[in-house]
């Protein structure tokens, strides 16, 4: 990271939003600078907000107080300069993975010749070539997130915000997709907010890991991981690394289930 | 590949078995009619017995005879149907359901997706809907003859019991539509118009197809309904009721079955375009 400037810039942002329960803050005096190009993960016990943060920096959720931007504008909407990839995939069932990556453009009224280049690329760059006419329910787990990857990257967007991407595939999966998102990360050089609850996954993909707190969520510690890629998951740095924060991470699972069990 | 050939003998098998018992069915089917027919016609005492003495009504025609019958309506046209032939009435049915049909569903679509995105909407139809739905069709009848007369009384009849299935299977649609779809093309830049256009109507397509299938065979069971009370005008329905009036009861019967074949083919037609949908969209 040299200097580059700061692409997501997040500050006092706090959330909080009212049940039958009562009123419940969710994210308190949340910060985080994030610069570009860089690799950034968000890691904290569920129901720390983390996916929250995700959503308001992608402008899904309206934040309570604070301020949120990106390249300098603060966010009031959902807009193509940020990608996102969600959890459940999300990709429209009645399309093509053609037409599933084609949908910004298409969005953007970009003449079809030119979304097709488009598209062509980017079905080479997550390796789905021979698959462009196949529908959604034709493909994989593993298959339905490359096509959503690509389709958050034919917009062209400075930013990509990524919800569990990984969370609903097998291991095995798993593993192979983070290796395949670095290598797009690589030839693309987005910056990139991932949200995870893996410490191995965040260990194995960040330049920085964000470990939030239980609820009210803020920001606990930020863990530099100064490991060349490919990372070894079994060397001891790795290892020394994932240990730190998986420490980190354990206070903050006993404060949360101490907070469950106490009576409000 | 002996596995292979073992278990294909066993589908084309399991094929054969279910289109004999379907075979079955029907001709148990007509042999009971026949043996029923034989009976109450008196032609067949059963064990000696006749049958007490019988009107005209009650001796049901052998089904052949319904056949034969039905043929001949196509090329004869006795008075007491209205001096027209069978393909004329089916002409008169088959206009009527198709208007009330065509009107029923640029009515209901805008309407069930107005009510199944907006919760405004939602809570200025949902009294009415749930005022008139209960309501069959047929109840309506009475007055609709006298306020739409003998050719818009039957449509305005088979629009109501079209109308509402489309209407409620359009709005379930339109409210189900998956919210992270939503999100997802809010982030690829679309808009509220866009999303609606390239989100919510494809996502409610198959829920409209349900909709016009269940609404096409109401839609026949009114207008056959509306037109035996509607009297004149033509349509099978009436063509029922006429043929009953000069007790010609091979014709009725005739025209039941007309009805049925009328019902099927319309809904295998549905059925069909639906399939089609489904495969355009690449959703089988």
């Amino acid at each position: 990271m040299d200097g580059n400037e700061v692409v997501i810039n997040i500050t006092h942002l706090s959330k909080s939003f009212t049940r039958e329960r009562g009123r419940i803050i969710a994210l308190d005096d949340f910060g985080l600078e994030v610069r570009e190009g860089e690799f950034v993960c968000l890691l904290g016990p569920s129901g720390c907000g983390k996916t929250t943060v995700l959503r308001i920096v992608a402008g899904l959720e309206a934040k309570s107080g604070g301020s949120v931007k990106v390249e300098g504008k603060e966010v009031r909407d959902a807009g193509p300069d940020r990608g996102m990839v969600f959890q459940e995939f999300a990709l429209f069932p009645w399309r093509s993975v053609r037409k599933n990556i084609e949908f910004g453009l298409e969005v953007k009224n970009v003449p079809e010749t030119k979304r097709a280049d488009v598209s062509k690329v980017l079905i080479e760059l997550v390796g789905l070539k021979g698959f462009e006419d196949a529908h959604p329910r034709e493909l994989s787990g593993g298959m339905k997130q490359r096509v959503a990857i690509a389709r958050a990257l034919a917009n062209d967007p400075e930013v990509l915000l990524m919800d569990e991407p990984f969370g609903s595939l097998d291991a095995q999966t798993r593993n192979l997709m983070q290796k395949e998102l670095l290598r797009i990360w690589s030839a693309r050089r987005k910056t990139v907010l991932f949200v995870t609850h893996s410490v191995e996954e965040a260990v194995y993909l960040a330049d920085r890991i964000v470990v939030m707190t239980a609820r009210p969520g803020k920001v606990r510690e930020i863990i530099d991981v100064p490991l060349n890629r490919p990372r070894d998951r079994t060397s001891r740095e790795f290892i020394a690394i994932r240990s730190k924060v998986l420490g980190e991470l354990e206070e903050e699972f006993e404060k949360a289930r101490a907070a469950e069990l106490s009576p409000e | 590949m002996r596995s292979l050939t073992k278990s294909l003998s066993k589908a084309v098998i399991s094929n054969w078995l279910r289109l004999t018992l379907s075979a079955v069915s029907v001709a148990v089917f007509l042999t009971i009619w026949w043996l029923l027919s034989a009976y109450l016609r008196a032609d067949w005492p059963f064990l000696g017995v006749k049958p007490y003495p019988l009107s005209t009504y009650e001796r049901l025609p052998y089904w052949w005879d319904v056949l034969r019958a039905l043929g001949r309506s196509f090329v004869t046209n006795p008075s007491p149907t209205g001096g027209r032939f069978m393909s004329e009435h089916i002409l008169a049915s088959l206009t009527r359901i198709s208007i009330g049909f065509a009107l029923a569903l640029i009515s209901a679509v805008p309407l069930g997706l107005l009510m199944g995105r907006s919760r405004n909407a939602e809570a200025v139809g949902r009294p009415l809907v749930e005022l008139f739905r209960p309501i069959p069709p047929l109840a309506w009848v009475p007055i609709f003859l006298v306020v739409f007369k003998f050719f818009w009384g039957p449509i305005a009849i088979v629009f109501l019991g079209v109308f509402f299935p489309i209407l409620l299977n359009v709005r379930l649609g339109a409210r189900s539509v998956d919210p992270v779809l939503i999100d997802a093309a809010r982030t690829l830049g679309a808009r509220r118009s866009t999303i609606f256009v390239k989100v919510v109507l494809p996502f409610t397509t198959p829920y409209l197809m349900t909709g016009i299938t269940v609404g096409l065979g109401i839609g026949w069971m009114c207008i056959v309904a509306a037109e035996m009370l509607g009297g004149v005008g033509g349509g099978v329905g009436y063509y029922i009721f006429a043929a009953n009036t000069a007790g010609l009861y091979d014709l009725v019967y005739a025209g039941m079955v007309m009805i049925g074949i009328l019902s099927v083919l319309t809904t295998g037609v549905a059925g069909l375009i639906e399939r089609w949908v489904y495969r355009w969209m690449g959703m089988k």
